[in-house]
């Protein structure tokens, strides 16, 4: 285990997991001096009647909701935001109960900077540190087992206004509790479910083999990589087997703590490009780079990359395969997995760019459309974790190559 | 001892590292200066930046600082140590003096010292990316090959940059931050 002369790690989210954990959450609150709290969701997750299991979760224990507002949309916008701490405030709410994926949380997440900072202006705190002390109490509910915002400390808020994106990062916005209770993603498709899932484990593999890795992050990041390798496939055929679910959302929770400490590289870097140029899922984008983020640091990390098949393939293949071997292996046993769930799913998990397409059937990522992800790549600061350096070339390299499926060329990856 | 009379200890000043820091931040700016004039990369990305671009690079919490800027015909100056009322858009705040050694003694490289959350970035995200690209591209002019290859992720080779553009380059670079 590489021990880095200096590192930093931070979590203080108290995790609650369980396939009824959401009944803790009366006591958790009453812990933290909570009795108001205000629910923010959005429609999916209230149609597909979470909410109620929820609401009947804090019944038992006498608690209600002071407010809810269930129809926040899927990039969480600052006016959003402020209506949103408007009726915190006429509600005399005095906590947040977020459930749903990432823009439901980063939106809750703002509504707590605005409510505690006692503010007007959302924008004065965007950046990193800039919120400096502690926020009201915030319990983070995740509906998917993928993007781990119920433990990362930033949040990204969109300014339709200005067209830009803005991002919060303080240690303060990491949530006081997250819960992970099977429940919660019970109903997920399986197509979504394999998106997210490997939305996860590309937050644990980057995390393990990127720059900022330490020997903490190590830890949960080898365990989720095991737990989604152990349940993903099987979770995706079997939608039905909650304790799959659970491990998968645990998995994800993990993975999160990885990446909020370590950060990640090129693969969330050219994702974050394919996602802002073409409308293309997060999951889809990583679900399809990952493979390649190996290939093209292998020459840079191929040790980590190696150790990566243990917790993958498990102690049997690991130790039959030759050291110098099991970074390759790890490679081809991810290309299996996207296989296996491009099979699981009737061929609607797609495995490279041009398989990508639409409600309508439209395919997402035109091929001349690569040259201003390429371009968009360039301006995004996950790069500065990744082991090797990229220019336009090799941007433009990689994604050719995830475009249509094939593996990198070796040869055209250049070498320090 | 009595402790009404203990003596109070006040930190060291570590001056000699604020000058070799000062120092360094001085050859830095004007070999930007230089490069942006010199070299066609760094010219286009500085190009891609609004003219009103300023960077703040300094080590918290007393400096030594650089100031390093856009003037409105677009030309790139080094504008000093002295805050003369500019409005920084991009700050990279070092976070102390011994992580700013790491950092110009070239034990670490950028990259490592953003990785281990040595540096604090401020301002737009793609003009902080912008800038680490010319930061690397200056450092392989100013640097011998040993120590460059210790300060940036990629060493460029032959085919990136041919001996001829990079040698008088050098020369060029050199000449210009130590004269004019």
């Amino acid at each position: 285990m590489q021990l880095p002369a200096y590192y930093e790690f931070c979590n203080t989210v108290k995790t609650i997991v369980g396939h009824k954990a959401l009944e803790q959450i009366p006591q958790s609150l009453k812990v933290i001096n909570a009795q108001r709290p205000m629910i923010i969701t959005d429609k999916g997750v209230e149609q597909a009647g979470l909410i109620k299991i929820v609401q009947t979760a804090m019944q038992k224990s006498k608690l209600k909701a002071a407010a809810i507002y269930d129809t926040v949309p899927p990039d969480s916008d600052i006016k959003m935001v402020n209506e949103l701490a408007k009726m915190y405030t006429s509600k005399k709410c005095d906590s947040i109960i977020a459930v749903g994926g990432g823009s439901v949380l980063d939106t809750a997440k703002g509504v707590n900077i605005i409510v505690s900072e006692n503010a007007s202006d959302l924008m004065q705190f965007a950046g990193y540190g800039n919120v400096t002390r502690k926020l009201k109490p915030l319990v983070a509910v995740p509906t998917t087992a993928g993007t781990g915002s119920e433990v990362t400390s930033v949040a990204v808020i969109a300014n339709h206004e200005k067209n830009i994106k803005m991002i919060f990062g303080s240690v303060f916005l990491l949530p006081d509790i997250a819960i992970i209770d099977s429940r919660m993603t019970k109903t997920l498709p399986p197509t979504i479910t394999a998106f997210t899932g490997m939305d996860a484990l590309t937050h644990a593999i980057e995390a393990y083999f990127c720059l900022a890795k330490n020997p903490l992050s190590d830890t949960t990041a080898l365990a989720a990589i095991q737990i989604i390798a152990q349940n993903l496939v099987n979770v995706v055929k079997k939608p039905s087997d909650t304790d799959g679910r659970l491990a998968l959302a645990l998995a994800s929770n993990l993975a999160g703590m990885a990446f909020a400490n370590s950060m990640v590289g090129m693969i969330h870097n050219i994702g974050h490009a394919v996602g802002g140029v073409c409308g293309v899922p997060h999951g889809v984008c990583m679900n399809i780079l990952l493979p390649y983020g190996l290939e093209y640091n292998m020459h840079k990390a191929s040790q980590y990359i190696g150790e990566l098949l243990y917790p993958l393939a498990g102690d049997e293949v690991y130790n039959a395969t030759k050291k110098k071997e099991r970074p390759q292996k790890t490679v081809a046993y991810i290309r299996k997995l996207i296989q296996d769930l491009h099979d699981a799913t009737d061929g609607k998990h797609p495995r490279f760019f041009k398989e990508v397409v639409d409600k309508t059937g439209k395919q997402m990522v035109p091929k001349e459309k690569l040259v201003d992800i390429a371009k968009t790549a360039m301006s995004d600061p996950a790069q500065f974790y990744n082991p090797e350096d990229l220019d336009y070339n090799d941007y433009m390299m990689v994604l050719e190559a995830a475009w249509e499926g094939t593996p990198l060329d070796k040869k055209k990856i250049k070498k320090g | 001892m009595n402790i009404l009379y203990y003596p109070q200890v006040k930190p060291k000043k570590k001056l000699i590292k604020r000058i070799y820091i000062a120092i360094m931040l001085w050859i830095v700016g004007r070999a930007i200066q230089a490069a942006s004039k010199v070299d066609s990369d760094v010219k286009d990305e500085f190009a891609k930046l609004n003219n009103n671009f300023c960077l703040k690079m300094w080590i918290w919490p007393n400096g030594p600082s650089m100031y390093v800027g856009k003037t409105n015909n677009g030309k790139v100056k080094y504008l000093g140590w002295k805050d003369k009322g500019y409005k920084p858009t991009l700050t990279m705040t070092i976070k102390n003096i011994e992580a700013a050694m790491l950092l110009f003694t070239f034990r670490e490289s950028t990259a490592i010292a953003t990785a281990r959350n040595r540096l604090v970035v401020d301002g737009d995200l793609p003009d902080a990316c912008a800038f680490v690209r010319i930061l690397n591209i200056v450092e392989v002019y100013l640097l011998p090959k040993i120590i460059a290859k210790l300060a940036v992720k990629r060493y460029p080779k032959w085919s990136q940059m041919a001996p001829s553009r990079k040698h008088f380059g050098r020369i060029t670079i050199y000449v210009r931050a130590f004269t004019f």
